[in-house]
């Protein structure tokens, strides 16, 4: 091995400093060269179309025997975004282990030993996070929704006319499906995609306050499942003022389409409210994290 | 140049580093040297921005980390060569962090081939021995060519070809103008690589100084003697007021007397001597004499000194 001398001097940068643009091209080659992000991402939009195409297929099936009540909350849409519940996992061990592998492997002393500001670290992941969450879960959410209407319209499933209530849709001979013009089913598919936007920056920005994955996945797991069956357990009259403020159930509502509105009414939030309220939630999460990332020793 | 102004460090009621100043000049290799737990990572961590000082300040070029507009340009590090994620290849993580600072792609290639590793470059950094991963950390310092670097144990599993390279980096990174600082607690390594010394034990600063003056100033110059009387001559040694130990091969170790004044008392007395020489001390000895009180975990075999 010979003398190692470093032979061609880099260019100086006399001006500007390392920056939110610096970092994010950073983050995005840490995220793009590990296989795990490419695995999770397969596996939201496997899930999505495949539960999608499972579950409107089964539910089409089951048409002819169904009951009134099963016939009221019989909603294409949502069968169509089935997947959405496992993917919500998914993207939250993608948003939590963005930092939380960097704590395991005491790769974040190197993050933070080569920048001047932490927040910009903070800043970068979110962003790029979100940004590969939000494509690949609007992405599935649409193609999800097209494959569902399609499993239905191959059991023979007509469109409701215009105008239609529940009282249509339970007595149509017919299956029903929607088109993304049809009341709510746009928005409902795209804060589809939305809700998991939001989840994965939640379990980022918890990943960020617990510097641990066992912990930030047990966290986020807990908000989502643990969480609404304590509420469930409290006397109703207690549960009922808590239940809607549920991540869980702040999903319900971004998702639910305008047909079955009616069935929530005062239970839920309405769409636009219950995706503000996640805001708050998931914007709190990351204020925190970067008060304490700035403040705790590596 | 790196400057240390009184910096204390506590993790809860476990005091890491008291009021520690010193300065690491460029152009040289400044060995860090204390036990285990003495504080050295604590320092390094710091200096790099990475825990924050309870008080004193530390600057890298008269300034602190944080206020560094391009860190890894200015200063490179190595503190825990295994610190990668396992996943990911030795090319992505250094292209990673080349993008935070601007540095140019062209550029990863290039430590990689100066290191040694670019025939690995595409392989998973988790697969890396020891030795391969402390060489992607020295490529990793080298990255953003700053005048400043800093190596927490960087011949940790390296072979002794390694070992020769990286003595061999780190001078010729000195010889270039760049100011090296490099922990060890390999004492005879340090001596071999430094010039200048910076020795802490239990946090506290012992010793900010050269290799060279570090030993002359902490050693009493020791004569090994060897003669068939031993008794006689420890008699008249110890009448004339000087140390004598006897090792386990008959020899004795004398202090406080020179060679010549030993060999005029062993012809007053009659005894022949059949050794009579001065004993170097190395670093390693000196180092150990000075912080066997500072040292929090130790074993219990006796340590001998001698040749």
């Amino acid at each position: 091995m010979t003398t190692a001398t470093l032979t061609t001097p880099l260019p100086a940068l006399d001006h500007g400093r390392s920056g939110l643009a610096n970092q994010v091209r950073s983050e995005w080659t840490k995220l793009r060269s590990v296989r795990s992000t490419w695995i999770c991402l397969v596996i939201v939009f496997v899930a999505g179309i495949g539960l999608s195409a499972l579950v409107s297929n089964v539910e089409a099936g089951q048409w002819a025997h169904l009951g009134l009540a099963d016939r009221a909350s019989f909603d294409p849409v949502r069968f169509s975004q089935t997947g959405s519940f496992l993917s919500q996992f998914v993207v939250g061990v993608l948003g939590a282990m963005v930092i939380t592998s960097e704590y395991a492997t005491g790769s974040i002393r190197t993050t933070l030993s080569i920048t001047s500001k932490r927040t910009t670290v903070l800043a970068a992941k979110l962003i790029v996070i979100g940004v590969v969450v939000f494509v690949i879960a609007e992405v599935t959410a649409f193609a999800s929704f097209f494959v569902g209407q399609a499993v239905l319209l191959a059991h023979g499933a007509k469109a409701l006319p215009p105008g239609s209530t529940i009282i249509t849709q339970v007595h149509s001979a017919t299956i029903p499906y929607v088109s993304l013009s049809d009341g709510g089913a746009l928005r409902a598919v795209f804060l589809s995609g939305t809700y998991l936007l939001l989840l994965a920056l939640l379990a980022c920005a918890i990943g960020f306050v617990l510097r641990n994955t066992a912990g930030a996945i047990a966290a986020f797991v807990g908000v989502l499942l643990v969480l609404p069956l304590i509420v469930s357990v409290l006397p109703s009259s207690v549960a009922h003022s808590f239940e809607k403020y549920l991540p869980s159930n702040l999903g319900l509502a971004m998702t639910l389409v305008t047909t079955r509105k009616t069935d929530f009414a005062g239970v839920l939030f309405t769409p636009w409210t219950a995706t503000a309220i996640l805001l708050v939630y998931a914007a709190i999460a990351v204020v925190l994290a970067a008060w304490l990332l700035v403040r705790r020793d590596a | 140049m790196i400057t240390a102004e009184r910096l204390t460090k506590s993790y809860g009621s476990t005091r890491a580093v008291a009021g520690l100043s010193f300065e690491v000049r460029p152009g040289v290799v400044t060995g860090f040297l204390g036990p285990n737990g003495s504080g050295k990572s604590t320092t390094m961590r710091l200096v790099m921005g990475l825990d924050h000082p309870d008080s004193g300040t530390v600057t890298i070029g008269g300034r602190r980390f944080h206020d560094l507009r391009w860190p890894l340009r200015e200063v490179g590090a190595l503190l825990e060569a295994k610190a990668i994620h396992p996943g990911r290849s030795a090319y992505n993580h250094l292209l990673s962090m080349a993008q935070t600072n601007s540095i140019p792609k062209a550029r990863v290639d290039e430590v990689l081939g100066l290191v040694g590793l670019e025939a690995v470059a595409g392989r998973k950094a988790g697969k890396f021995s020891l030795g391969m991963s402390q060489r992607l950390g020295i490529a990793s310092a080298l990255l953003g060519d700053p005048g400043v670097l800093l190596f927490d144990e960087p011949i940790n599993g390296l072979d002794p070809e390694g070992i020769l390279w990286v003595r061999t980096l780190l001078q010729s990174l000195a010889g270039e103008g760049r100011t090296i600082f490099v922990s060890s607690h390999l004492m005879s390594e340090m001596a071999l690589t430094a010039t200048d010394l910076v020795v802490i034990g239990r946090g506290e600063l012992i010793a900010d100084t050269t290799v060279e003056d570090f030993i002359a100033s902490n050693t009493e110059a020791t004569v090994l003697v060897r003669t068939p009387e031993a008794d006689r001559l420890y008699h008249a040694l110890s009448t004339a007021g000087a140390g004598v130990r006897s090792r386990d091969d008959g020899g004795l170790l004398v202090t406080g007397l020179d060679a010549a004044r030993i060999g005029d008392l062993a012809l007053e007395s009659g005894v022949a001597l059949h050794e009579l020489s001065p004993v170097q001390a190395s670093l390693e000895e000196v180092f150990m004499d000075l912080t066997s009180d500072m040292v929090d975990y130790h074993g219990h075999t006796p340590l001998e000194v001698g040749a």
